[in-house]
């Protein structure tokens, strides 16, 4: 920005300021023992008003009258449309709740392990009906 | 939504006056924590550049000005960027976010 053109500062939200598509997107997610599970690939943001069970609001219904908040992060099919533009049906997204991101810096930490995720299910599959069927596969090298 | 319903759309005023483009949303951590460790992110606002649907790694919003020859090519090419409040989006429809009249274009600078 030019330093002739100065603006006003905005006022001083109450807490910490991210920019999501500096600070979140495409970051690594690690889980609680420093294990990588997958990458920020999108962002999922509910109105209060929105039920819970309700599908997120779409263009058209999306309006500054209402409160937005991130409610998960977004894993898996929303790399291809955040690339090539579009939008997948919200059942085939992989979310992260917001509420177990522990800690945002040059990696988003969770809390918990990720073997509960949906995010890690292809390694899950990987682990268990390939890996685990090659001789040795099923335990820790001695 | 999705953050892809806001980022990259042409934002307009009411009277379909193209003021730029949505190059990020700004978050601010002060909602209820939902049981998580963080507090929740509430959407804040919106970066608007007037010229480009990218931004070079937040460049325009840093204090960085070096290397010099980069420093300037990108502000030249970020010139303008502002932040508009999520209060001042009417809303999204037909592909652009419109914007109230009278809407304050802030600086859109980050804190350091």
């Amino acid at each position: 920005m030019r330093r002739d053109e100065r603006l006003p500062r905005p006022p001083t939200p109450a807490g910490r300021v991210l920019d999501a598509r500096l600070h979140l997107l495409s970051r690594q997610v690690l889980d609680a023992d420093d294990v990588p599970l997958t990458t920020v690939d999108d962002l999922e943001l509910r109105s209060t008003d929105d039920e819970p069970d309700q599908a997120p609001a779409v263009d058209g219904a999306i309006t500054g009258a209402r409160t937005y908040t991130v409610t998960a992060l977004l894993t898996g099919a929303a790399l291809a449309t955040r690339v090539l533009g579009g939008r997948a049906p919200a059942s085939r997204w992989l979310r992260i709740d917001w509420g177990r991101v522990a800690d945002i810096g040059t990696v988003v930490r969770i809390t918990g392990t990720g073997d509960d995720l949906d995010a890690t299910w292809t390694e899950r599959w990987v682990r268990d009906q390939i890996i685990r069927r090659i001789p040795g596969g099923d335990h820790d090298p001695e | 939504m999705i953050l892809s319903d806001l980022l990259d759309l042409p934002v307009q005023d009411s009277t379909g006056g193209r003021l730029g483009f949505c190059v990020d949303a700004r978050l601010v951590l002060d909602g209820p924590a939902g049981g998580g460790p963080l507090a929740g992110a509430r959407l804040h606002g919106l970066v608007v550049s007037p010229r480009t649907r990218t931004s070079f790694m937040g460049y325009e919003r840093s204090g960085v000005r070096r290397p010099w020859p980069l420093g300037a090519l990108l502000e030249r090419r970020h010139a303008g960027t502002f932040l508009l409040l999520w209060d001042d989006v009417v809303g999204v429809e037909g592909g652009r976010i419109v914007v109230a009249d009278g809407a304050v274009r802030y600086d859109a600078a980050l804190e350091r």
